[in-house]
């Protein structure tokens, strides 16, 4: 009936007015056809138009009806067009990344380190600046801290007597949980004694931080009493660590400072107070207070509340502060000059790393960004060396979106590729970081890839897809598709936009990384200052030991200096050692606290100033390089019988004796009035000897010789090359001394308080690798567009040699093309360092943002490894042999 | 089969259509057409119905249309069943046609 109906092409996508035409096409031929038939039966023309009408039924209706049918319908085929359009682009660019191995090789690798160091880096940031601590509602924990009300970033720990007041006084919290740290040495009976953490904490602690023990149960009210037998709660970490994961323990007992604590329970996996694994162990404050040398002035307590429901965080600061503004009310003397400093207990933990972390988060975004400029610039060459290809598949029919598109999805599938890659090493690397170095973070970080790290990794690689393919893709889009054609995609002269954003990229990449190994350079420089300058002393190649001289052997100073003096002048003579001396306390093991009274001064005698006490002898200085800023150290004028001679440090001087006049003044040590007088003979530069972060306190370090009752001393080996290798020195030089004398905790210092250096230390080593990264990205990007230049004047050069100019102008040439945009990146470079050298500073110390060392180092640097990238194929540019370069295309 | 009148007769409409369409593609005029002569007038189907059941046929898939010329030479949009349909149209048959014996039976005197 009807004839043969052929499809007219069809555009596969209709606008709302295109189907609302075709609808009202297709119901008028209805009502034409059967006004037709009704008229070809005799009826009139009017007559038969009303009743084709009357016949059809409700129109309006059915017009409706089809044409938001037909819409929907169409959007449906719009969909999956779409999808098979995508499809179909993907296909493509997985084959054509196929057809260049080497291409998506160098790609993929670029990919896989740039956002690898990505993935690892917001992996970190992720744990310390966005996921909540292990503790039931931290945000309503608070550590309490106290302040210079000089120095408002300081944060100082509080003293017993303080704390037992803020416990008694405060009313917007629950409760206030007190603990400090101690090294502790435990034995096993198995194995050789360990130096562990052990933490005093008073019996609230794990109430106010509202964890429950894994095993067993955590301090009850009355544990830290002073009648409560000694117990002690294990870290996961320790217990799986140190004791092999036994669960019998709980209820056996454990020895720590030679004594037995009864274990009661161990913590969940992953808690831990102040990070790094641990012991808890009861502090009875009742303890504390009740002693005749405790002070108001020892501040080394840590604190931690809870705020009571409903109680804000401003509100319990202002009680707080309210009560240290009264105990310096009360006070003056040891609190007058101090505030309550309360932080909330998220903002305490990320404190210290929040700059670092975001400051490298913001180095791997520039790894990334130098990777998407190298990428941009080899997707580039790719894309011109592919203009006859883009051409023919336009003359083919696809439009020039369509093009492009192809080249972004080529990019982007590339990038997700090179993503997943990079997610993989993330996780190998940071797994590996972290077993190398368990202290880098504290343990209360879980770094781990999740959910959100994933997301995070996803979005860079699309992004960087986007990013590197969008400059190919605008140009392929705008091509001269006819002269692409017409000469056969040689390229090379026709692409000027190409070749300048190829220049500009390699501008951009060479800037962005002297940026960041300036930077790391001067990262570099000042964990140098850090971890000398700053502390006070340098930990690094000192050898410690630790000797205890006492027994009957030992009940005469001549005999304990005998022993000391022979065994220190012995390995001070021994060859590659620097200096020895030894020490009651090593730094982070913490001191004794007495009081100091200055003769002729009108010091109360009841209300003596504390002071932290020390004591030393030999080189000790020296050995750990701690300058003596007045006056002198111990040597033969102080003689063990003669009067008594101490030394101070900075802080004691500065705050004892404001007016720079230290040196001679005698003082008593101790309450007793009857005490010897010692003549201050030297001051010693300050040292940070608990951590970094905190403040030197004033400090007597008092002569050993002449103060022999304390016979442990930690021996202190300066060495020129491994302190390990002066073990067997240290050794012989006891055995001579006393062959009966047991050697303990033998190690290097670095190891013994490398606790608080190690984030730093780690952080340090991460920006160094960013920076290698991009210096060998920016190398790899410019040999790249060097070599591919080379190539497209293959002819060009071939013919300047047959024409006989010398290699060499060649060589120079090509020298000169690379040299000059990395020199134009090189001065952006510096340019962009020194405007964002400010970011830096406050995680600069003793170098200035603007050190030139570091600058030149950099340039000087850089500049050779340009060369070399530029110097390979500019050697290939001479070697190009003319014949077979002029028949080449 | 739970079907409301309304709801059978659309089904009836959908069936007629897909029946018709089983030989050969034809406009929609052409199937109206062809269903009153082939039933006698007695299964006319009005163009509301019709037109509404095509275009939800071509929306299920069953039907697919493009335009042609008719025999007079006109734009026209015809229809053509396309695989999905006619087995749509075999599974149909085979339940109207147990429904038709169904009710003839009730109604075969006794």
């Amino acid at each position: 009936m009807a004839p043969k109906a052929f499809r007219f092409f069809q555009f596969p996508w209709r606008t709302r007015a295109a189907i609302s035409r075709d609808v009202d096409a297709e119901l008028e031929f209805h009502l034409d056809a059967r006004i037709a038939a009704l008229v070809a039966g005799g009826m009139s023309a009017d007559d038969a138009k009303r009743q084709a009408r009357d016949e059809f039924g409700d129109l309006e209706y059915t017009r409706k009806y089809c044409r938001d049918l037909d819409e929907r319908s169409e959007a449906k085929v719009r969909l999956a067009d779409r999808l098979g359009a995508w499809r179909q682009d993907v296909q493509y660019a997985w084959r054509t990344l196929r057809r260049g191995p080497g291409f998506a090789a160098v790609s993929l690798l670029t990919l896989a380190l740039a956002i690898g160091a990505n993935t690892a880096i917001f992996s970190v940031a992720s744990a310390v600046l966005l996921k909540p601590l292990p503790y039931r509602d931290p945000d309503a924990l608070v550590r309490l801290y106290e302040r210079p009300v000089k120095s408002p970033t300081d944060r100082w720990g509080l003293s017993a007597p303080n704390l037992a007041d803020y416990r008694a006084r405060q009313r917007t919290l629950t409760g206030l949980a007190a603990f400090y740290s101690r090294l502790a040495t435990w034995r096993s009976g198995t194995s050789d004694p360990q130096i562990v953490l052990a933490m005093r904490a008073t019996a609230n602690l794990f109430d106010i931080l509202g964890v429950p023990a894994w095993r067993g149960r955590t301090f009850s009210a009355g544990d830290d009493g002073p009648s409560a037998g000694a117990k002690a709660i294990l870290s996961h970490q320790f217990w799986e660590r140190a004791l092999g994961a036994d669960t019998t323990i709980v209820g056996r007992s454990i020895t720590l400072y030679n004594q037995a604590y009864e274990v009661i329970g161990i913590m969940p996996r992953g808690f831990t107070v102040d990070g790094h694994e641990a012991i808890w162990i009861p502090l009875d404050l009742s303890d504390d207070l009740s002693r005749p040398a405790v002070t108001r002035k020892q501040r080394f307590y840590n604190l931690i509340g809870r705020l009571r429901a409903g109680t804000s965080f401003e509100a319990a600061s202002t009680d707080l502060i309210g009560i240290s503004r009264n105990l310096g009310t009360e006070y003056p003397e040891a609190n007058g000059d101090y505030v309550a400093a309360p932080v909330r207990m998220p903002d305490a933990v990320a404190a210290n790393l929040k700059q670092p972390v975001l400051l490298l988060l913001g180095a791997a975004i520039l790894i990334l960004l130098i990777a998407c400029a190298n990428l941009a610039n080899v997707t580039l060459s790719r894309s011109m060396s592919r203009r006859t290809e883009m051409a023919v598949r336009a003359a083919l029919g696809a439009g020039r979106g369509r093009l492009a598109r192809q080249l972004l999805t080529e990019s982007v599938l590339l990038s997700l590729v090179g993503g997943g890659m990079g997610v993989l090493l993330a996780v190998g690397a940071t797994r590996a970081l972290l077993a190398l170095n368990p202290d880098m973070l504290p343990g209360i970080f879980h770094v781990g890839v999740d959910g959100r790290v994933l997301l995070f990794s996803a979005v860079a690689s699309i992004g960087t897809g986007l990013l590197f393919g969008l400059g190919p893709a605008v140009l392929a889009a705008r091509a001269d598709l006819h002269g692409a054609l017409k000469d056969r995609g040689r390229g090379g002269i026709g692409s000027r936009a190409g070749e300048r954003i190829r220049h500009g990229l390699v501008v951009a990449q060479v800037g962005l990384a002297v940026m960041l190994l300036i930077g790391a350079g001067l990262l570099v420089r000042s964990f140098r200052e850090v971890s000398n300058v700053r502390q006070g002393f340098d930990p690094d190649r000192v050898l410690t030991a630790q000797l205890r001289a006492d027994g009957v052997r030992y009940d005469s100073a001549t005999a304990v200096n005998e022993f000391y003096d022979g065994v220190l002048g012995e390995i001070s003579r021994s060859p590659g050692v620097v200096a020895a001396g030894a020490v009651m306390y090593l730094p982070a093991q913490g001191k004794e606290y007495s009081t100091l009274f200055i003769e002729g001064s009108s010091m109360d005698p009841t209300h003596l100033p504390g002071i932290a006490y020390n004591m030393v002898r030999g080189d000790y200085f020296k050995a750990l390089k701690i300058p003596i800023v007045a006056g002198r150290t111990y040597d033969e004028r102080d003689p063990p019988q003669g009067p008594n001679v101490s030394m101070i440090n900075e802080a004691a001087a500065r705050q004892f004796f404001p007016k720079g006049d230290a040196v001679g003044h005698r003082i008593r040590i101790g309450p007793n009035p009857k005490a010897d007088w010692t003549t201050i003979v030297g001051v010693v530069g300050d040292m940070r000897d608990a951590a970094n972060w905190v403040a030197p306190e004033p400090t007597i370090y008092d002569n050993a010789r002449q103060q022999t009752w304390w016979g442990s001393l930690s021996v202190v080996v300066r060495t020129t090359g491994d302190p390990l290798a002066a073990v067997p020195v240290l050794r012989r030089a006891v055995t001579a001394g006393d062959p009966s004398l047991a050697i303990r905790d033998v190690g290097t210092l670095d190891e013994k308080i490398g606790l608080s250096l190690s984030t730093r230390r780690f952080a340090l080593g991460l920006a160094t690798s960013f920076a290698v990264l991009a210096l060998v990205l920016a190398a790899v990007g410019i040999y790249g567009v060097l070599a591919y230049a080379v190539t497209s004047r293959t002819r060009e050069f071939g013919v300047r040699l047959a024409l006989g100019a010398p290699a060499r102008s060649v060589l120079l040439l090509v020298l000169r093309q690379g040299l000059g945009w990395s020199l134009v990146g090189l001065v952006l470079g510096v340019a962009g360092a020194l405007a964002g050298g400010r970011l830096l500073a406050g995680m600069l110390y003793g170098v200035g943002p603007i050190d030139t060392v570091t600058y030149l180092a950099v340039t000087v640097g850089l500049l050779l490894v340009v060369t070399v990238a530029c110097l390979v194929p500019a050697t290939r540019a001479t070697s190009v042999d003319p014949l077979t370069s002029t028949r080449a295309e | 089969m739970a079907r409301t009148p309304s709801e059978l007769l659309q089904g009836t409409v959908d069936i007629l259509i897909l029946r018709t369409l089983a030989w050969e593609s034809m406009h929609g005029y052409a199937i109206s057409r062809w269903l009153t002569d082939r039933t006698d007038g007695v299964l006319a189907v009005d163009g509301a119905a019709l037109y509404q059941a095509l275009h939800r046929l071509e929306h299920r898939k069953f039907v697919a249309a493009s335009w042609g010329l008719s025999e007079n030479n006109r734009k026209a949009k015809f229809y053509r069943l396309t695989t999905t349909g006619r087995t749509q149209l075999r599974a149909e048959s085979a339940v109207w046609q147990n429904y038709a014996d169904a009710v003839a039976k009730v109604l075969r005197p006794t």
